[in-house]
């Protein structure tokens, strides 16, 4: 039961992506004054979005661990798990940001990178969150989750101040697409719908990967225990 | 097509093409891992 769920979830995603980028690519109409470029907005946007929303399940995750570390350790494990895959996704929708954005950049301005308000936080933001993978992957002993933890709460305190750093400084990056004043959002229903449609595509795609991780993590967690429990039975 | 244009094309083809090259590698990364966990688990099974 729960195999096939995950089928059709699977090819329930992969057909939005189909549509996805059909709806960008073919039927939203070209931007007048940015032309042909401005389709990788239908990549980028989406992305980051499902960044923010992965960091900000990493920090729930964090939260919760350091909460029921001591009371609830199944519980705990729990949490760690979904921390460390909403930061590992986040890292990969992230990416795609931080190597869509100059693409269009370097189009748009001129330029691959500038180092202005909104550029530099989402880096700032990104290199937090690799810091956490590394940490994860090559520390060792005991304390390792818990100041993964204090690490995955002080990255995710940046995403805030990502969001809303085009709003509070003068950015070279675009004025925000949404809830950005009276003269934002898209005004066009046909790129408003392949806007959406992407949005959707994506953020159906980062829960597939999502709980891939998931599993996978819980699996090893567990395998780890039983294995240590054997040592510790050797011991004996 | 003027230069300007096939430019902007190169860069959106770009664009998409390492968004799709992240994200897939990233799921045969994920496919790899499970697979050793499951490696693993068979392992310890026989032992």
């Amino acid at each position: 039961m729960k195999k096939s769920l995950f089928a059709a979830y699977a090819a329930v995603t992969v057909a939005l992506m189909i549509w996805g980028f059909y709806q960008a690519i073919y039927v939203a109409p070209e931007e007048q004054t940015m032309h042909e470029v401005q389709r990788i907005f239908y990549y980028h946007v989406p992305s980051a979005m499902v960044a923010f929303l992965f960091f900000a399940i990493s920090l729930v995750g964090s939260i919760g661990f350091l909460a029921s570390r001591r009371n609830h350790p199944n519980r705990a494990q729990m949490f760690d798990a979904w921390a460390l895959s909403g930061a590992e996704v986040g890292v990969v929708f992230c990416t795609v940001v931080l190597i869509t954005g100059p693409l269009w950049g370097r189009r748009a301005w001129g330029i691959w990178w500038t180092w202005d308000a909104r550029l530099t936080t989402t880096l700032i933001l990104w290199l937090i969150y690799v810091s956490y993978l590394l940490l994860r992957r090559f520390a060792a002993g005991p304390q390792v989750q818990t100041l993964a933890a204090v690490l995955g709460i002080f990255g995710a305190l940046d995403v805030p101040i990502v969001y809303m750093s085009n709003r509070w400084w003068r950015t070279q990056h675009p004025a925000p697409v949404f809830g950005g004043g009276p003269d934002s959002g898209i005004k066009d229903p046909v790129m408003l719908a392949a806007f959406g449609w992407n949005v959707l595509a994506w953020l159906a795609w980062g829960i597939l990967i999502l709980s891939i991780r998931y599993y996978v993590e819980r699996r090893h967690q567990l395998y780890a225990e039983v294995e240590a429990q054997e040592a510790l039975l050797a011991g004996d | 097509m003027d230069r300007a244009a096939v430019l902007n094309h190169e860069f959106t083809v770009a664009a998409y093409t390492i968004t799709w090259c992240i994200q897939l590698g990233y799921l045969a990364l994920l496919g790899m891992k499970w697979r050793a966990e499951n490696r693993d688990a068979r392992r310890r099974g026989a032992r």
